[in-house]
């Protein structure tokens, strides 16, 4: 029943996800084309007009009123003159954050509330299965369609490095081993299956799939503008950690060979993972306890 | 008993949507439930299906609680929603196999069957369909399983008129195998003709239960006397008079009646069943 179930899922999510797919592979070859022009060509016509050091550059560009672009790069810790930690920039790119979220939300916020706007899940229900099977049914299509989305921007991140050249090349801070991407996927992962845990837990309480998608989307916009600003005003620091996004830095695990052996690294992930369980396990009971309107 | 309802109750908020409904429907009989909209109908139908909590009271099919074990009480139902709403990204195939599938039955050839009885092109996708179509599609999916119970929730509703004679005709099938049918409708002809039994709700409450065979024994006389006597003859009931024009309802044996008429006075007179809808009208007209 539950294979039925799925299948039918991800059947009607399938146009979607090679679009979403499409989007991101896509985005991820662009930046590492602006990859190569900064850390190619920019970087270095810049040391040679002006004779300024990397060091120069990264606290006149920045620093100050160039903190946000910090922020949004990934912190300190990013070398722009190396091809690997600008192009781990394109993961925690705003553009690639909204894209991801918009998928987590636009799916979970339809997986109830969208079936009993839509008056479907009257039919589903009224056959042999459990309103369980259902959640755990979309649980299902998530951990089969949020690796595909990973993998996607993995594809992305090794064709564009291979079309500009970065594999293989003989200069070291331009040199991209592609498969050091891999572990930040999981990240990746778990940040999706934490937005979409929370807004299926909303779906499961909703009845309108716009207003559950409102909700979600004011919750998600005000974690990321909260994560944002906590980075660049101090006072606002203390409250990053009760945001989803300040849990997602792929980044160290990407530039990092040893980023197993740091505990903030599985901290991060952990909570990730916990919310996601929470926010499915919330869905679950809410879900198996509500009554189920009539569709208007 | 396959159905029973005891003290069904449902409160939304500080309104009761169903008022202590006792129920029970056996295997075989066609049971209508009558009533205007917010009678609570759909409400209890909503109750058996397990998609509402009953506030009070309980209720069963084939033995299974419909709200704790919701599971196996529905794998005795076969549902059309009155609100019809289907997979428009579907086509009708699709749909009829796909809900087929979570039954754990396929049955290829009992559905080409009942499809071009119903005169439905299956191979379109849903979306393209008309209000109509889409509900013979929607009646393909609850009647191929034969379950032991089926509930049809205004189910001739966009039916036009030959459709409507077919589906009744399969609920007559479908009671001649043993399978029972509890529907709510709005058409009282519709519920006289096929109907063993009906209950008609009024704010919640069943505040009427009728058996249909009965109904069909007892006449509505309407008769112009030339005397002023009130008519006397047993069996006859519910009179009221209009200058000379009496009418009253008769419960016995129809050549008596007429025997008896024969040796009055009788100047007009009109011998109809007494129907569904003079016992509704006493619940839901004007005078209600």
């Amino acid at each position: 029943m539950m294979p039925v179930l799925v299948t039918k899922l991800l059947r009607d999510v399938r146009t979607g996800l090679i679009l979403v797919c499409i989007l991101l592979a896509a985005f991820q070859v662009l930046w590492a084309r602006v990859t190569q022009r900064i850390s190619g060509h920019i970087l270095d016509s810049l040391q040679q007009l002006g004779g300024l050091s990397i060091e120069d550059i990264r606290t006149t560009v920045f620093q100050g009123p160039g903190q946000i672009i910090q922020a949004i790069m990934g912190g300190e810790g990013i070398r722009i003159d190396h091809a690997a930690d600008m192009l781990s920039i394109s993961y925690v790119h705003p553009l690639t954050i909204f894209i991801l979220s918009t998928w987590a939300i636009g799916r979970a916020s339809g997986a109830i509330a969208g079936e009993i706007d839509r008056g479907t899940m009257e039919l589903l229900l009224a056959q042999p299965i459990r309103r369980s099977q259902v959640v755990l049914a979309h649980l299902l299509v998530d951990l089969w369609t949020i690796p595909v989305l990973c993998l996607s921007m993995w594809g992305g991140t090794f064709l564009g490095a291979y079309l500009v050249g970065f594999i293989g090349n003989p200069r070291a801070t331009l040199a991209v081993n592609p498969w050091a991407f891999g572990p930040g996927l999981l990240n990746v992962f778990l940040l999706v299956f934490a937005v979409s845990g929370l807004t299926m837990w909303l779906s499961s309480a909703g009845r309108f799939r716009w207003r559950v998608l409102g909700l979600a989307v004011i919750l998600g916009l005000l974690q990321f503008l909260v994560n944002l600003i906590g980075q660049l005003w101090d006072p606002a620091k203390p409250f990053r950690p009760f945001t989803v996004f300040y849990y997602y830095q792929p980044q160290p695990m990407m530039l990092e060979t040893s980023w197993y052996q740091h505990g903030d690294v599985w901290l991060r992930l952990g909570v990730l993972a916990a919310v996601g369980t929470i926010g499915y396990g919330m869905a679950l009971w809410t879900f198996c306890k509500r009554d189920l309107p009539a569709p208007l | 008993m396959l159905l029973r309802t005891e003290q069904l109750t449902k409160d939304y908020g500080t309104c009761r949507a169903l008022d202590h409904l006792d129920l029970e429907i056996k295997p075989g009989e066609i049971f209508g439930l009558l009533g205007p909209n917010g009678s609570g109908k759909s409400t209890a139908l909503r109750i058996l299906l397990g998609f509402l909590r009953p506030t009070a009271g309980k209720a069963w099919i084939a033995g299974h609680d419909c709200w704790h074990n919701s599971l196996e009480a529905r794998r005795q139902v076969g549902y059309l929603p009155g609100e019809l709403r289907l997979y428009e990204n579907m086509t009708g195939r699709q749909l009829v196999r796909f809900l087929g599938r979570l039954r754990q039955s396929t049955q290829t050839d009992a559905e080409i069957r009942l499809a071009r009885a119903f005169d439905i092109d299956t191979s379109r996708p849903i979306a393209e369909l008309s209000s109509g179509m889409k509900r013979k599609v929607a009646l393909l999916q609850v009647l191929l399983p034969q379950t032991p119970l089926l509930i049809l929730d205004e189910p001739t509703n966009t039916l036009d008129p030959t459709m409507r004679d077919e589906l009744l005709g399969k609920l007559s099938a479908a009671r001649q195998r043993g399978q029972a049918v509890l529907f709510s409708s709005h058409v009282l002809a519709e519920v006289e003709k096929v109907c063993d039994r009906v209950g008609i709700l009024r704010k919640g409450r069943l505040v009427h239960m009728q058996n249909v065979a009965e109904l069909r024994e007892v006449k509505r006389v309407r008769a112009r006397f030339a005397g002023t006597a009130a008519p006397q003859f047993p069996g006859i009931r519910a009179v009221t008079r209009h200058e000379n024009d009496w009418s009253f309802e008769y419960a016995g044996p129809l050549p008596d009646l007429l025997g008896w008429l024969a040796g009055q006075a009788v100047q007009d007179l009109k011998i109809e069943p007494l129907g569904l809808a003079g016992i509704y009208q006493k619940y839901h007209g004007n005078g209600a």
